[in-house]
């Protein structure tokens, strides 16, 4: 039987698993940033959709959007891909809530101004509403439903609207939807149920 | 309201939607592209900073680990092993800050050396 060389001592052995440990975790590393960059791009469009829509304002969605990618990558980019969906929801509903605090601060300072913003005129739903006169031959679809439903969304309230965008927009399901909202899946059903409720009576029947 | 009423405002708002996030200009796309590429670029600096930030903490560590083992060896009266002293080889390697790249994929010389050994000692 022949002689275990000696030289498998500490001397050649801690070279070779740093070596080699190296090129693993650097792998590992490369994987990880490529895994979040396909989730991300996967995600970004409707992301900005569903901000746009509970912000109504594009570069504000933007922003937001752009602060929960940041986010995401920062805080949760070592948690198992199966969680960061939820999680980036999470992020952005929560960096929504503070465009809309901002944006309730904005408004209440330029109400004491005498002429109105344009951005002002687009929040206020009644305004902004469809004339429920228009012809009754109108094909509500495409850009124009959209904005149908985004008026009628904006009557709603925030958690209602949160539940509709999360779970019939994005596509989250229950469970997802409650980590992104930070409730319970109970409460979740609720709003969902409420908002879809609200909806129909606001638009009716869509054709 | 009813079951088919509900779904099918569940459909027709999705497919809404889906249409709008389809129908988003190049501006837009390229503008969410860039943020993308600016989070993964800040991904890469935090493990840049982490790692020039800890690594000379664990080189210290590991160099006042070796010395133990040897101030250990000196106070038996025993000369210090040597994988101990072997193990010191390394870490002057890695406390050195050398390129670790001579030490990868060439499992053609560790072969080699370790025949080389062997047959000295044959």
């Amino acid at each position: 039987m022949p002689e275990e060389p000696l030289i498998r001592s500490a001397t050649l052995s801690l070279p070779l698993s740093l070596g080699g440990g190296r090129v693993t975790a650097r792998e590992t590393l490369v994987d990880q940033e490529r895994a979040l960059d396909r989730f991300l791009a996967g995600i970004e469009r409707r992301a900005l959709r569903i901000a746009r829509i509970a912000l109504r304002d594009h570069a504000e969605a933007q922003d937001a959007v752009q602060d929960a990618m940041i986010r995401l990558v920062r805080s949760y980019g070592q948690r198992p891909e199966a969680e960061w969906r939820p999680l980036f929801y999470r992020i952005l509903r929560n960096r929504i809530t503070d465009s809309q605090r901002r944006q309730k601060v904005r408004g209440a300072v330029m109400a004491w101004w005498p002429a109105r913003d344009a951005d002002q005129t687009a929040l206020d739903p009644i305004e902004s509403a469809v004339d429920p006169a228009g012809s009754p031959d109108q094909q509500l679809e495409g850009a124009e439903l959209l904005e149908r439903i985004e008026t009628a969304l904006a009557g709603l309230s925030s958690r209602q609207r949160e539940a509709f965008l999360l779970r019939n927009f994005e596509g989250l399901d229950v469970a997802q939807t409650a980590v992104a909202m930070g409730c319970s899946e109970g409460s979740v059903k609720t709003h969902y149920f409420r908002a879809l409720q609200a909806l129909q009576q606001v638009l009716g029947e869509l054709k | 309201m009813t079951d088919e009423r509900m779904r099918e405002l569940e459909l027709k708002s999705r497919a809404a939607f889906d249409e709008s996030v389809a129908s988003l200009d190049a501006a837009t796309r390229s503008r969410l592209a860039r943020a993308r590429a600016q989070a993964l670029e800040e991904l890469r600096q935090r493990r840049m900073s982490w790692s020039s930030n800890w690594v000379p903490v664990g080189a210290a560590a590991a160099a006042a680990l070796v010395a133990v083992l040897l101030w250990q060896g000196d106070e038996s009266g025993q000369p210090a092993s040597e994988p101990a002293l072997a193990a010191l080889e390394d870490l002057d390697i890695v406390a050195g800050g050398e390129d670790l790249d001579m030490f990868e994929a060439d499992d053609g010389f560790y072969a080699w050396a370790a025949d080389e050994v062997s047959d000295g000692m044959g």
